[in-house]
């Protein structure tokens, strides 16, 4: 619902990024009370985007804890593979607490952490498959996260997609996008 | 993998509560009763596997793989539920059911990662047998 009248609005793209929430939370809120934004100062952690971060906040769990468990037990045994496992886990992390937080730096910090995020599992499962030997099934990244449901492909997808429908949030303080 | 009574419990609760949790957020309905109620099913159903694979252990049961795992994907999955109900009461929109949906699904795979930690990855039907055999007591 916040969804369509976000994007429909005509001056959307124009509008300042305050501007445009509050425009766009009242509107929402005529269309369906159950259902409308509850007037948070930033659309990026509201609605589909408190599920894109919780399933972030999934995935930085389970790669710390898989890469904490890898190094603390089995270090030797393929310690590129495992300090990647440890970079997809510091990355999920930063990924969701820059999601999560607002404001226009913290906007940018998820932009970078993300397309960190999808060159890793893009560099790492291509490497998967290409150099086996060096990379053991063992990354949250392997074979683009097969082991995953290739979820970990898809989220990054999401995230940037996410990020671009809010990239007015970013205008203000400056503009980058 | 091996899969035991545990499992298919899990499987159960775990997936008729994001079912649930998915069909009211198709619905554009907030979370309501029915919704964190069966995300505290999962954590109730959490809360007695702990207390089942405690007296698993106690009883001679084994842990094929490493138990501090074991111990702390249980534990982490505890938290699932609190977190997930956390997460979606603090903005009521019907997304924050599809918040709840991932608690149970995510809970289901975790299960399926435990009954391999706790039987062991390949040996399979055997260990599995009789381990549920001395093990679960239900």
């Amino acid at each position: 619902m916040s969804r369509t009248s976000r994007t429909g609005r005509p001056g959307a793209s124009s509008a300042s990024g305050a501007g445009n929430r509050t425009t766009a939370g009242s509107s929402s809120r005529t269309v369906s009370s159950s259902s409308a934004g509850t007037g948070s100062d930033s659309g990026r952690s509201s609605g589909p985007g408190r599920l894109l971060i919780a399933v972030y906040g999934v995935f930085a769990v389970a790669a710390t804890a898989r890469a904490g468990f890898q190094i603390a037990t089995k270090f030797s045994e393929a310690p590129v593979a495992y300090l990647l496992s440890a970079v997809a886990a510091v990355v999920y992390v930063a990924a969701t607490i820059s999601l999560a937080r607002k404001g226009a730096v913290w906007f940018r910090a998820a932009v970078a952490t993300i397309c960190v995020e999808l060159l890793g599992v893009l560099v790492v499962g291509s490497l998967s498959i290409f150099d086996a030997k060096a990379f053991p099934q063992e990354t949250v990244w392997s074979l683009y996260g097969r082991g995953y449901g290739f979820v970990p492909l898809l989220l990054p997808v999401l995230g940037l997609w996410w990020l671009y429908r809010h990239r007015a949030d970013s205008r203000r303080t400056g503009d980058s996008a | 993998m091996t899969v035991d009574g545990w499992f298919y419990a899990g499987l159960v609760v775990g997936g008729i509560s994001t079912l649930t949790c998915v069909a009211v957020a198709v619905l554009k309905k907030a979370p309501n009763d029915i919704t964190l109620l069966s995300v505290a099913a999962v954590e109730l159903f959490l809360i007695v596997y702990l207390i089942g694979s405690i007296v698993r252990t106690a009883t001679g049961g084994h842990i094929a793989g490493e138990p501090w795992e074991f111990w702390g994907y249980l534990a982490t999955a505890l938290c699932l539920p609190i977190a997930g109900f956390y997460w979606a009461i603090l903005e009521r929109s019907f997304w924050s059911n599809y918040v709840l949906a991932a608690v149970g699904v995510t809970v289901v795979v975790m299960m399926a990662r435990m009954a391999q930690i706790w039987y062991g990855p390949a040996t399979a039907a055997l260990a599995g047998i009789t381990g549920t055999a001395t093990g679960t007591g239900q």
